[in-house]
C-alpha cells in the first residue's frame, strides 16, 4: 500500500507539474515492459490470490519471491537510463539482498510485527515461519542477516494503515515518485519528433498546430 | 473542412495513443512496485 501510495502521489503531483508548465503528461519508453507482468504473475499466486497463495507450500513461494524479484531487477537494470530507476534498482537490490540472505522471504522481527498487527492472537505467527500468506519470515534480530534491510519501519501512529517496511521500500517509492514526477517535465516524444523538423516554431504550440503547419507546407510546396 | 476532420482525427488518435502509453507505465509502475515489495496489509503481506 505504501509503495502504490508513492506511485498515485507522483501521478498527482506529475499531473500538477505537467499542468503548472503548459505542458502534458509524458510516457517514457521503458524497455522491456512484457517481463513486469511476466515477473510478477508468479508473485500473485503465491502471495495475492487468494485460491492459490494458501496452496503453495514456503519453499516455493520463497523460490518464487527470489525468481521474480531477479526478473524485475533485469528489468530495472535495462531502463536504468529512465529518471528515477537508480532508486527504483537500488531498493530492489536491497530487498532482494536481505530476501536470499534470510532464506528467501523478507525478514520481520517479533517486535515489528506485535507493533503492526497488535490485536493478533499469539499462535497468528510463529517464530522462523512465514508470516501468514506474505513475503515475510518471522525471525529474532539476532538470528537476521543484514537486519537493518529488513521490515523494520512502521508509519507514524496517526496514520490510518499499519504496516512495515524495508529500507528497500523507500527507495523503491522515491524513485516511483522521482520517475512521475519528471514526466510531468519533458515534451513527450511526438513533440520531440516533431521539434526536430521544425525549430523555428514558437514553443508551447501545439503538435496539431505543428502538423497542420507542416501539412500546408507541404502541399503548398 | 476535410482538413479539420483530419486534424480531429490526428488529435484524438493521439490523445489515444498518448493515455494508452502513459497508462501503460503507470500499470508497470504498479506491478514493479507490488513485486519488488510492497507490503498489502499488516497481517500477511510485507517485503
Amino acid at each position: 500500500m505504501i509503495l502504490l501510495l508513492a506511485v498515485v502521489a507522483g501521478l498527482l503531483a506529475g499531473s500538477v507539474r505537467a499542468w503548472r508548465g503548459g505542458r502534458r503528461l509524458a510516457a517514457p519508453n521503458l524497455r522491456l515492459v512484457w517481463l513486469v507482468p511476466v515477473a510478477f504473475l508468479p508473485q500473485w499466486l503465491a502471495f495475492y490470490l487468494p485460491a492459490t497463495r494458501k496452496l503453495i507450500p514456503d519453499d516455493l513461494a520463497a523460490a518464487v519471491l527470489v525468481g521474480s524479484q531477479t526478473l524485475l531487477l533485469i528489468f530495472a537494470w535495462f531502463n536504468r537510463d529512465q529518471p528515477g530507476f537508480w532508486a527504483l534498482g537500488l531498493g530492489l537490490v536491497l530487498n532482494l539482498l536481505v530476501i536470499i540472505l534470510n532464506g528467501g522471504l523478507m525478514p520481520i522481527s517479533p517486535g515489528t510485527v506485535a507493533r503492526v498487527a497488535p490485536d493478533a492472537p499469539p499462535d497468528a505467527w510463529q517464530m522462523g515461519r512465514r508470516l501468514g500468506t506474505g513475503k515475510d519470515i518471522v525471525l529474532p534480530v539476532t538470528a537476521m542477516q543484514l537486519w537493518w534491510l529488513s521490515d523494520r519501519f512502521l508509519l507514524p501512529p496517526w496514520f490510518p494503515y499499519r504496516v512495515a517496511f524495508s529500507l528497500g521500500d523507500v527507495l523503491i517509492a522515491v524513485g516511483a515518485f522521482w520517475l512521475l514526477w519528471t514526466i510531468g517535465d519533458k515534451a513527450d516524444d511526438g513533440d520531440q519528433a516533431w521539434d526536430k523538423h521544425d525549430d523555428t516554431l514558437p514553443q508551447g504550440q501545439s503538435v496539431i498546430q505543428r502538423r497542420t503547419k507542416q501539412t500546408g507546407n507541404r502541399s503548398g510546396g | 473542412m476535410k482538413r479539420y476532420i483530419r486534424n480531429l482525427g490526428l488529435m484524438l488518435g493521439q490523445l489515444d495513443q498518448r493515455y494508452v502509453r502513459l497508462g501503460l507505465v503507470v500499470l508497470t509502475l504498479i506491478l514493479f512496485v507490488l513485486g519488488s515489495g510492497a507490503p498489502e496489509d499488516g497481517s500477511g503481506g510485507g517485503g
